[in-house]
């Protein structure tokens, strides 16, 4: 035993094996062959290719896809980036509570937040009731099924995504460069563009990337909220799947999103090896063209003899009152806040409602549909399957997970980086092509319909999260904690028991509680692997929302809210803050 | 537990109560990273109870050096021996050593206390026996009242002494220090050179310090390597160091030295120049006067050079001077508190030396 530990000591390597062995069985592997499918193996032809392009409504479904992304990104940008901005411009305190506003939807089920929005732009939903009852209008306005009801939708889901990674860039530019630059004169604004922006410009990249590519794949929002017309490929793709399996046609579907996905990500360079910099650089040059560049320089030039006698004029001038722009900041993240949180807390006031369908205000408080949700064996079945799904997904995938990451963190620097990316493509990849390649997978191990399989699907995801969120934590952790360790006689499992695992525990906890949200809230993947024997909460939740809109989902929905905040408050207790633990480990002369 | 590892404890145990300090050997030893060396032949002898230095730039192999000794690398070549037994395939945690690491490595989830219980529960010391060494080191370093605490609720300085206890506590045969005074402020480091000093000579322990800190190395250290791209340039005491560098390298990384090369006038020296070297004067052998003063009595022993001042540095108790000589800037250093003439910057000065402390280094 103690052979086996010493030989594991010098090849870190080997940890990450079983990671990738179920990564390789239940993803790798099926893809290949979905792939080459997709290809007319073994003869080789781009026939299914082909008689995907040879249709005009793919073509158009293609298209409206990547234009639907395109807007639900760009408006996430517009919301996100100066939301992010007057965040973090915050105090500590506010600022600390106004993330954790904005994790708490991020953590939210997806389907939940979509179901919100059904609620508020039904045509019995809240707004067309209130205005109905208001006597404004006569007949239910067509809110929902159209395209600005899939943005609204989309947007609500996707705004966290692109708040929190320039939150967190944002945060690591030293706030001393704007000192410095209005020093050098530089008035807000200009500080702002010429310093500021420049340096979020990472930020910017990695939320407009992440949002872009999991809108591809979007698949629950764009049935429940879009119009006929506003079909997305996975909708498309879901739908050939569950009438006809033809594997050859499928597979194309999905390579070919799959294509527009990698397309975007290698020309915008998704770097999930956390090498921030290096590649900041190289794409701040394509990000804004030479011509342009050129361009501005020029203008700037005309503009310096003004700039000069502004300088002079302005030099020792008060500096003017901030207080109107403090209001509008101030009114701006409400707003943002309002538009995150409003919808779900619609829907938690609504699962209280004595009346007999949903209504808002409601006309009375009762607890009706709770009893109604625990009286029903298939309402708490579900949710008793989907808990159990959930527990042991998130076992195996924290402990999976945490060796992979410890054996990436320990590996050779070139292959660092690689062993991430596959790693992550579960999570990288949209979610309808992952879940192509599991049915498949499963296909082929006969586990599909099972509960066994469900888990192995929802784990090859759920491992991504915690390879993330544990080599974040590894990363701040001082190797020299081993080296002293071991200069003590502590052997290498000694060393790992004594010193690292205490030290990463907050990691490894936070990677559990997203392995067990991730899995909770799945619903794609398990609606195609899951066959019609399994039904999770989710699955029955989504078939009630396509079916009728039964009062007792708001109540469901209510309570699926409850166990992100849940998780939170384990995060929390489990100490996983800003500040990681093994930066303590550095002398702090100051204290 | 193997065989071989409560033989080992059993062995320890008998040395940590005879604090036997061990001799450590480097017998031809290179390190490669790819095909880069790290460490190029080195071959040096620890005594028993030595304080010796290993000081150098960064990317002098010094570090190397530790990592070797410490068994964190294994050597490409050649062979470590403590205490006349080969380590080079042993690793770190099969022996017995105290090291301080430079950000002081302290377990930031374990107490002052349970820090320095770790490295004696590795070794199999019952609790009892343990809870009193802790005290015992505890009161050592004068840190009674901080057993409970956590590292991070602890000041630079007071972290450092956990550290050197956390090394000590276990009675190792030897210590190795990884640049121990780099991270302290000015005041700290003078209290910790004492400190560390008085512990030395109290444990007896073989001590090897690593370190680029030049004033580091001569107020702790009984001998000093000094070493270059991954070769020992110079081993000898600090003073025999500093007052006889044998390289230009050695001379100007150890003090401040004026190598007269090229000169634009004759060098004269009692010694005879090695063939290769250049003539080096230290800065504070040279006196400055006025041109019009009179010589003094032991004038016929000395070397008279006129100059021009260029630069006068205040430097509190001294006072730095920039002369141009010749075709060289020499740097003359003199106590402020010396009530001697100050002179400014293109005053024409005379300056002279002792033929006898002109030294010749090897290019």
């Amino acid at each position: 035993m103690k052979m086996f530990f010493q030989k594991l000591g010098r090849m870190p390597t080997v940890l990450t094996m079983p990671a990738f062995a179920v990564l390789l069985v239940v993803f790798g592997m099926p893809i290949i062959l979905l792939f080459l499918s997709s290809l007319n193996a073994p003869v080789f032809s781009l026939v299914n290719y082909q008689a995907f392009f040879g249709q005009p409504a793919n073509i158009r479904v293609l298209y409206q896809t990547a234009e639907i992304s395109a807007v639900a990104t760009a408006i996430c940008l517009v919301i996100g980036y100066p939301a992010a901005y007057l965040m973090v411009a915050a105090s500590k305190r506010l600022r600390t509570t106004l993330i954790v506003l904005v994790i708490i939807p991020y953590l939210t089920s997806g389907l939940v937040r979509t179901y919100a929005w059904v609620v508020i732009l039904g045509d019995r939903g809240l707004i067309n009731n209130l205005l109905l009852d208001l006597g404004l209008i006569s007949s239910p306005l067509p809110l929902i099924y159209s395209r600005i009801a899939l943005y609204i939708g989309m947007v609500h889901i996707m705004l966290p995504l692109m708040i929190l990674p320039l939150i967190s860039v944002m945060m690591g530019i030293d706030r001393s460069l704007m000192a410095a630059g209005r020093s050098m004169g530089a008035r807000p604004f200009d500080t702002f563009w010429r310093i500021f922006f420049p340096l979020s410009i990472p930020g910017v990249r990695s939320g407009c990337l992440l949002v872009f590519v999991i809108c591809l794949g979007f698949y629950i929002t764009p049935a429940a909220l879009g119009g006929i017309g506003d079909a997305m490929l996975s909708t498309f793709i879901a739908s050939q799947v569950q009438t006809s399996f033809n594997m050859a046609r499928v597979s194309a579907a999905a390579f070919v999103l799959l294509g527009l996905a990698v397309v975007v990500l290698s020309i915008f360079g998704l770097d999930l090896s956390g090498t921030q910099g290096r590649t900041a650089q190289s794409t701040r040059n394509s990000w804004r063209s030479r011509p342009f560049d050129l361009m501005k320089r020029r203008v700037s030039e005309l503009l310096t003899p003004l700039r000069a006698k502004r300088w002079k004029a302005q030099l020792y001038r008060a500096g003017s009152d901030s207080r109107w722009s403090n209001i509008v900041g101030t009114v701006f993240v409400v707003l943002v806040m309002f538009y995150l949180l409003l919808p779900e807390l619609l829907v938690v006031i609504m699962s209280f409602s004595a009346g007999s369908f949903l209504e808002f205000p409601p006309p009375g408080l009762s607890l009706q549909w709770y009893r109604s949700f625990f009286g029903d064996p298939s309402w708490y079945d579900a949710a008793w399957i989907s808990i159990k799904i959930g527990v042991v997904v998130a076992i195996l995938s924290t402990i999976v997970g945490t060796l992979a990451a410890y054996g990436i963190n320990r590996t050779l620097p070139r292959l660092r980086s690689f062993l991430t990316l596959v790693i992550l493509t579960p999570i990288t990849f949209p979610v309808i092509v992952v879940g192509i390649a599991a049915y498949l997978g499963l296909l082929k191990l006969g586990l599909l319909g099972s509960m066994t399989g469900i888990v192995l699907a929802h784990s090859i995801g759920a491992i991504g999260y915690v390879v993330v969120i544990v080599a974040a934590t590894l990363a701040n952790f001082d190797p020299r904690l081993e080296q002293a360790a071991k200069s003590m006689r502590a052997g290498p499992l000694q060393t790992f028991v004594r010193v690292t695992l205490p030290l990463i525990r907050p990691g490894i906890i936070g990677g559990a509680v997203f392995a067990f949200l991730s899995s909770f809230d799945e619903i794609v993947v398990t609606s195609l692997v899951g066959g019609l024997a399994i039904r999770t909460l989710p699955l029955k939740m989504w078939e009630g929302i396509r079916h009728q809109i039964d009062p007792t989902i708001a109540a469901v929905a209510s309570l699926m809210i409850l166990v992100p905040v849940f998780g939170l408050i384990v995060l929390y207790l489990s100490g996983l803050r800003p500040s990681p633990a093994g930066k303590r480990a550095l002398p702090d002369v100051a204290a | 537990m193997t065989a071989y590892d409560s033989n080992a404890l059993a062995e320890h145990d008998a040395r940590a109560t005879s604090h036997v300090p061990a001799q450590i050997e480097f017998r031809n030893v290179t390190k490669m990273y790819g095909t880069l060396p790290a460490v190029k032949d080195l071959t040096l002898t620890v005594r028993r109870g030595e304080f010796l230095t290993i000081l150098g730039p960064s990317g002098s192999g010094k570090t190397t050096a530790l990592m070797l000794l410490a068994g964190f690398v294994a050597p490409t070549h050649g062979d470590i021996l403590i205490a006349g037994n080969s380590v080079a395939a042993v690793p770190s945690y099969r022996r017995d050593q105290g090291i301080f690491f430079q950000s002081y490595a302290l377990f930031p989830h374990l107490t002052v206390r349970r820090n320095l219980e770790f490295p004696l529960e590795m070794r199999g010391i019952k609790a009892a026996e343990r809870a009193q060494r802790i005290d015992r080191m505890l009161e050592r370093v004068h840190l009674e009242d901080f057993g409970g605490r956590m590292p991070s609720q602890l000041s630079g300085g007071q972290q450092q002494r956990v550290a050197l206890a956390r090394a000590l506590i276990a009675d190792p045969p030897f210590l190795l220090l990884d640049e121990p005074l780099g991270a302290l402020d000015r005041n700290l480091r003078e209290q910790m050179q004492i400190e560390m000093k008085s512990l030395h000579k109290e444990f007896g322990i073989t001590t090897i310090c690593v370190t680029h800190d030049q004033e580091e190395a001569l107020t702790l250290s009984d001998r000093i390597v000094v070493m270059r791209a991954g070769r020992i340039e110079q081993t000898d005491t600090p003073e025999a160091l500093y007052d006889r560098p044998a390289t230009q390298f050695v001379a100007n990384f150890l003090g401040e030295a004026n190598v007269l090369e090229n000169p634009g006038f004759k060098v004269e020296a009692d010694a005879t120049p090695p063939s290769g070297a250049v003539p080096m004067i230290r800065p504070e052998r040279i006196f400055i006067a006025a041109t019009a003063a009179p010589r003094r009595a032991d004038a016929d022993q000395r070397q008279f050079v006129t100059g021009v001042v260029e630069e006068m540095i205040y430097c509190g108790p001294l006072r730095k001077y920039h002369l141009r000589v010749g075709n060289n800037v020499l740097v003359v250093r003199e106590h402020s508190a010396s009530g001697k003439q100050i002179f400014r910057p293109g005053d024409e000065v005379r300056l002279d030396w002792l033929r006898s402390d002109v030294r010749f280094v090897a290019a």
